[in-house]
């Protein structure tokens, strides 16, 4: 043996006994050879050479075989149509483990309109509710279902509101008037919140109450349309649409309509009876999809009859009736939105072109969420604004902007209802509505109250329900 | 089952994609066929009424599509090979006819010139 075969068998014994095999043989050739003074131990070094290239399994042993993708058919079942839909859009108005709180009461016919609950939590009375569920008032965003049962903040611009209402109503002096407003605000400040105030105390008056619940719906397509026989320019109407808002009109105002009765044969291409409800008339609408249009026209025309009800017609995310609908007309064109027939009776009330003959409320709310920007719109509101707000400081026309005539026009003088933040004193009454239905444990001071409202940026409701209610830290 | 020219679809198929499976509809002229029919982009065929896929079917039958636009293209293939034209020959060939180089990456001239371009077609009911 030479000596610097020697030192070679010693180093690698000095460097890793525990992985050296235990020395089978005696012979210097049977073992692996390396490279001296090599750190890797010779089975790890040839371990490592043989990765991936292990032998096939032997035929009948079972092997590991985790595939990603893979498919079950027993756990992957399918939905039933409609049923994703459902769950999407599901609306939950209660929480059996929120606290009923005691001191809670609900608005009521008389005091709805009355500026006494400025500032307090009122409950919604449960018919409204059904009433309310019906015209798709609730949405999804809010938090209705975080708490007992649907309560609402009263606040400055609601009484606002009620008193608009009022006004409508004929107020003292007995003669009934037209109010058109539009809801502005920033984001989460309650706009879609404020006309559903509205149409609370609409339902609770008794009123007629038509609502639409997202304007999106109407002009993205996914229902069916056709042109209107005998209109010019062309108007096109949607009878699908039409026909979910009549049973929406039809299950909401039940009672109003119920006991009310014709007062001439409906100009409608179905059968109706002579003395028939203005109800069973709504309904003939939603049995016959294809007469909707002309059934809606007829209940309208019946309840601008004198001594009707007064109407309530409201619509939220303005701004996609303010531009061209994704339908296309025969000439592969896009339809203007107000060419539809139901935005274009809509907007005829909005612009004041047409009055309610019994009195009643247009309301439009905008949005600030999943709405298209209509540069004509954004600036018919800060006109209207500067108009009620800052007469001196007029807004200019940008010039390099496309303008939209038709909406310029139907906007020419309307008014806005501008949402602000809360006041402290409302900000307070409802964390302490938060804090009575146990769903902020915190001890309600003004230290507390300050706090939130100034992180709710200076009193925005929806951001003061995240900070206080949703947000846990 | 709906039949639209001659062909039969599930009621729950798309207007638009039942419109797309004829040669020589792609999307831009289907959707100027529904626009035409007042057919909205999302309709299913089972929702439309009778009248509507009559209206269809009539205008379908006097569009140049299917194998009377096979037939069409082929025709023009075959007549470029019958003047012995480069092009009707590299058609005949399966190579690009255009000029591309052919050193590699001509699968799509190997997978679409050939003189039967666009195959035999469907068979209408």
């Amino acid at each position: 043996m030479s000596s610097s075969t020697c030192i070679r068998r010693f180093s690698r014994l000095s460097l890793d006994r525990t992985a050296h095999p235990p020395i089978a043989s005696r012979s210097l050739l049977a073992t692996p050879q390396t490279s001296c003074f090599s750190t890797t131990a010779a089975q790890h070094a040839s371990a490592q050479g043989k990765k991936g290239m292990a032998a096939a399994p032997k035929r009948g042993a079972r092997t590991l075989n985790i595939k990603k993708n893979k498919k079950d058919a027993a756990v992957a079942k399918k939905p039933a149509p409609g049923e994703r839909k459902a769950a999407r859009k599901r609306i939950v108005l209660s929480n059996n483990n929120a606290l009923e709180v005691e001191t809670l009461t609900d608005m009521d016919k008389s005091t709805a309109l009355a500026n006494k609950h400025e500032g307090q939590v009122k409950g919604i009375p449960d018919a409204v509710v059904d009433a309310l569920r019906a015209v798709e008032a609730f949405k999804r965003s809010q938090g209705w279902s975080m708490f007992r049962r649907p309560a609402t903040l009263i606040r400055k611009e609601t009484t606002q509101l009620a008193e608009l209402m009022s006004q409508a109503e004929g107020g003292e002096e007995g003669k009934p008037k037209t109010v058109r407003r539009i809801l502005t605000g920033e984001r989460l400040n309650g706009k879609s919140t404020l006309l559903l105030q509205g149409l609370t105390m609409a339902f609770l008056r008794q009123w007629v109450v038509i609502n639409i619940p997202d304007a999106m719906d109407i002009v993205n397509a996914h229902t069916e349309y056709a042109p209107l026989p005998g209109s010019q320019p062309t108007q096109y109407s949607q009878e699908t649409y039409t026909a979910t808002l009549l049973s929406q009109i039809a299950k909401a105002n039940d009672k109003v309509l119920s006991s009310l009765t014709v007062t001439a044969a409906p100009n409608i291409p179905v059968p109706f009876p002579a003395k028939g409800s203005l109800k069973q008339l709504a309904e003939a609408g939603v049995a016959n999809p294809e007469a909707s249009w002309s059934v809606f026209v007829a209940l309208w025309n019946e309840l601008t009859q004198p001594g009707r009800p007064p109407i309530m017609f409201a619509l939220d995310n303005l701004a996609h009736i303010m531009r061209n609908s994704d339908y296309l007309s025969a000439d592969v064109k896009p339809i203007h939105a107000h060419d539809l027939t139901l935005i274009s009776h809509f907007v005829t009330y909005l612009s004041g072109s047409k009055l309610l003959p019994n009195g009643g409320v247009v309301l439009a709310s905008t949005s600030k969420s999943n709405t298209p920007t209509v540069s004509a719109l954004d600036f018919s509101l800060e006109v209207a604004e500067a108009k009620q707000y800052s007469p001196n400081n007029m807004p200019q026309w940008n010039p390099y902007k496309k303008a939209d005539q038709r909406v310029i026009d139907c906007l020419k003088d309307i008014k806005v209802l501008k949402i602000a933040g809360l006041s402290k004193n409302e900000a307070r009454s409802i964390i302490e509505y938060y804090a009575a239905s146990g769903m902020l444990r915190a001890k309600v001071d003004d230290g507390f109250v300050t706090e939130k409202w100034s992180l709710a940026g200076m009193g925005n409701i929806g951001e003061l329900e995240r900070a206080s209610v949703r947000l846990r830290l | 089952m709906v039949n639209l020219w001659g062909f039969n679809f599930p009621e729950q198929t798309l207007v638009k994609r039942a419109l797309k499976t004829f040669y020589g509809i792609g999307p831009n002229v289907a959707q100027g066929i529904m626009a035409r029919f007042h057919i909205h982009p999302y309709a299913k065929l089972g929702t439309l009424k009778n009248a509507t896929v009559l209206d269809l079917t009539a205008e379908l039958s006097t569009m140049k599509i299917e194998n009377d636009l096979r037939r069409e293209v082929q025709e023009n293939i075959r007549r470029l090979k019958d003047m012995g034209t480069y092009r009707g020959r590299r058609h005949a060939m399966g190579l690009p006819v255009r000029g591309q180089r052919t050193r590699s990456q001509i699968t799509n001239a190997r997978k679409l010139n050939k003189i039967e371009r666009g195959g035999s077609g469907r068979v209408q009911m």
